[in-house]
C-alpha cells in the first residue's frame, strides 16, 4: 500500500467526555468521602454530600451514554448482574456494574443520615420518600451493614475510576488511547477532581460543618494529584512523540490546539497547582483561592477528556 | 474446520465499484447515509509526470483475535466456528464502541432513521432493530454453498473466498507463500482478510 489515511472519530463527542469525566469524579467523590468518614472523622454532612453529589454526576454521566445508544432497550443486557459473567472481557459490562452498584451502596450508606435531616425532609418529594415507614426501615437495616456498604462503594468506585481509562485502552488502534497509562492518568485526574469538588461544597456550603483538618488535607492531597498528572501528561508527550504516526499526529493535534495547551495544561493544572501550593505553605488564605484553583481543576478534568476523544487517530493503510 | 478467509488482488481490481452495489443490495446497507459493508478506495498518487491510480478495496477483515468482538458489553458481537464474526442485531445497544476498537473502519452505526429510510428504498426490509452494521462475509450465502455477493459479482476476480482449513484451497496457498498479506498485523487481531500487493 502506497497511501495512508489519517482519520479521527467523530462517534464519541464531547457527551462521552462528559460521561468519562463525570463518571470518574463522581465515583471518586463517593470513594474520598467514604474512606475519609470511615478513617479520619465522622462528618456526616462530607458523607452527605459525597454520596447525593457523586451519584448525580454518575446519573447524568451515564444518561449521556444511554441518550446516545441505538437501542435504548438492549441496555437491559449490560444492567443485569449476569452480564459480566457472559462478558467478562469487555469494560463497559464491568463499568456498568460498577456504576449500578456504586449508586446503590452510595445512597444505603447515607440513608441513615439522611432521613436525620431536616433540611432534606422539607425538600418536595425527597422529603417524602425519606419520611416513608419503608425508608426508615431500610435505613435502620443499612446503619448495621454500613462497613461492608462502605466498602463494597470503595471497591466499585474505584472500579468505576479506573474502567473510564480502560475502556479507551481497549481499542488497540489508536496509540494515544491503547497504553498502559491511560487508566493510570483518568484515576489520577478523576481524583484530582473529586478532591477539587469537596474542596468547593466544604468551602462554599459547609464551611462550619466540617473539621478544618480535612479540608487541609484535600489541598494537600489535590496538589500531590496534580503534580502526578503533570509527570504523566509528560509522559505522554514523549510516549507520542515517536514509535508511531498514530501516535505523532496526536501529539500535533494536541500540542497545537490552545485548548489543550492553555485550557488544560496550563489553566486547568499548572494554575491550580501554583494557588494552591500557596495556599498550602500560608501564603493565602480565604476562600477564593482555593475555591477559584478547584473550579479551575474540575474544567481541566473535562477538557482532558475531551481533547483525549477528539486527539485519537486512526492510521488506515488507503 | 472450517476457516473462512478473503484475498484481494490489488492488481486486477478495477474500481468498478460493483462490489459495493452487490453488497449494498444483498445486505440492505444505508447506502444515503453513505455506509458501505465493503468500500473501494480510489488513491491517486504521483511520481514525476506519471499518475497512478491505486483501488483498495475494504470490508470487515473477520479477524480470529477481534478488538470489537471483546470491547462489545452485550455480547452482540460474536464469532462463528467458521471464523466469521457477526453482530446479533437483537442484543446489540449502539453503544458504538466496536468501532472504535475497529482498526479497519468497518462498523457503522445502523439507527432508527435509516430504517425507516430503508424501507421506502429497497421496499422490504429484513432488519427490524437499529444496531452496529458491518459485513457478514455474507454468512446467509456461505449456509446455502455459494461465495459472498461481492466475490460473486467482482468482474476482475479480485476477490477470491476460500478456506483457510483447506490445504489445497487457492486463498490457503496465497497465504501461505506470503503473496497476500493481511493489513496492519502488527495490531494482533490476526485479519483473515489478505492484500496482494500491486506490481
Amino acid at each position: 500500500m502506497e497511501t495512508m489515511t489519517f482519520a479521527t472519530q467523530n462517534l464519541w463527542t464531547w457527551w462521552f467526555a462528559l460521561y468519562l469525566f463525570l463518571g470518574g469524579m463522581g465515583a471518586a467523590v463517593i470513594v474520598v468521602s467514604f474512606l475519609s468518614h470511615m478513617y479520619l472523622r465522622e462528618e456526616k454532612e462530607l458523607v452527605m454530600w459525597g454520596a447525593i453529589s457523586g451519584t448525580i454526576m454518575m446519573v447524568v454521566g451515564s444518561g449521556m451514554l444511554f441518550l446516545h445508544l441505538l437501542n435504548k432497550w438492549a441496555a437491559i443486557y449490560i444492567l443485569t448482574p449476569w452480564g459480566i459473567f457472559h462478558k467478562p472481557d469487555s469494560w463497559i459490562a464491568w463499568g456498568s456494574q460498577f456504576i449500578l452498584w456504586l449508586q446503590v451502596a452510595a445512597i444505603l450508606y447515607a440513608l441513615p443520615y439522611m432521613v436525620e435531616k431536616p433540611r432534606l425532609l422539607h425538600w418536595p418529594l425527597v422529603g417524602a420518600l425519606l419520611k416513608m415507614k419503608f425508608t426508615r426501615d431500610v435505613a435502620l437495616v443499612a446503619t448495621r451493614f454500613q462497613p461492608f456498604l462502605a466498602w463494597v462503594a470503595v471497591i466499585t468506585g474505584l472500579g468505576t475510576a479506573v474502567y473510564t481509562g480502560l475502556l479507551l485502552q481497549s481499542f488497540p488502534a489508536v496509540t494515544l488511547w491503547h497504553n498502559p497509562a491511560v487508566p493510570i492518568l483518568f484515576t489520577v485526574s478523576a481524583f484530582s477532581t473529586a478532591m477539587a469538588w469537596l474542596l468547593i461544597v466544604m468551602y462554599l456550603f459547609i464551611y462550619h460543618r466540617v473539621d478544618h483538618t480535612i479540608r487541609a488535607l484535600y489541598e494537600r492531597v489535590d496538589m500531590c494529584l496534580i503534580t502526578a498528572e503533570l509527570v504523566i501528561i509528560y509522559s505522554f508527550f514523549n510516549f507520542t512523540l515517536s514509535g508511531s504516526e498514530s501516535g505523532y499526529r496526536s501529539a500535533e493535534l494536541l500540542w497545537g490546539n490552545p485548548g489543550w495547551v492553555l485550557g488544560f495544561v496550563v489553566m486547568g493544572l499548572m494554575v491550580p497547582l501554583a494557588m494552591e501550593v500557596k495556599c498550602v505553605f500560608g501564603r493565602w488564605s480565604g476562600k477564593v483561592p482555593i475555591v477559584t484553583a478547584s473550579l479551575l481543576v474540575l474544567s481541566g478534568g473535562f477538557l482532558l477528556r475531551h481533547f483525549f476523544m477528539q486527539a485519537g487517530v486512526y492510521a488506515y493503510p488507503w | 474446520m472450517t476457516r473462512y478467509a478473503m484475498v484481494i488482488d490489488m492488481n486486477t481490481c478495477v474500481g468498478c465499484n460493483a462490489c459495493m452495489a452487490a453488497c449494498s443490495l444483498e445486505n440492505q446497507t444505508p447506502v444515503w447515509s453513505d455506509q458501505w459493508r465493503t468500500y473501494v478506495h480510489d488513491r491517486e498518487t504521483a511520481s514525476g509526470r506519471a499518475v497512478h491510480r491505486h483501488f483498495i478495496p475494504r470490508l470487515c477483515n473477520h479477524c480470529a483475535n477481534p478488538a470489537c468482538m471483546s470491547v462489545c458489553p452485550t455480547g452482540a458481537t460474536y464469532q462463528t466456528k467458521d471464523g466469521v464474526v457477526l453482530v446479533d442485531e437483537e442484543l446489540c445497544m449502539g453503544c458504538q464502541a466496536c468501532a472504535l476498537a475497529c482498526p479497519y473502519d468497518a462498523r457503522y452505526p445502523y439507527t432508527h432513521d435509516d430504517i425507516a429510510e430503508g424501507k421506502k428504498f429497497y421496499g422490504t426490509l429484513h432488519r427490524k432493530s437499529p444496531s452496529m452494521d458491518k459485513c457478514s462475509f455474507c454468512n446467509h450465502r456461505l449456509e446455502a454453498g455459494k461465495p459472498p455477493a461481492c466475490v460473486q459479482t467482482c468482474v476482475g476476480y479480485a476477490r477470491i473466498f476460500g478456506d483457510l482449513d483447506n490445504p489445497i484451497d487457492p486463498v490457503t496457498e496465497l497465504v501461505r507463500t506470503h503473496k497476500a498479506k493481511p493489513l496492519m498485523a502488527h495490531l494482533g487481531t490476526r485479519p483473515n482478510v489478505y492484500y496482494i500487493p500491486e506490481r
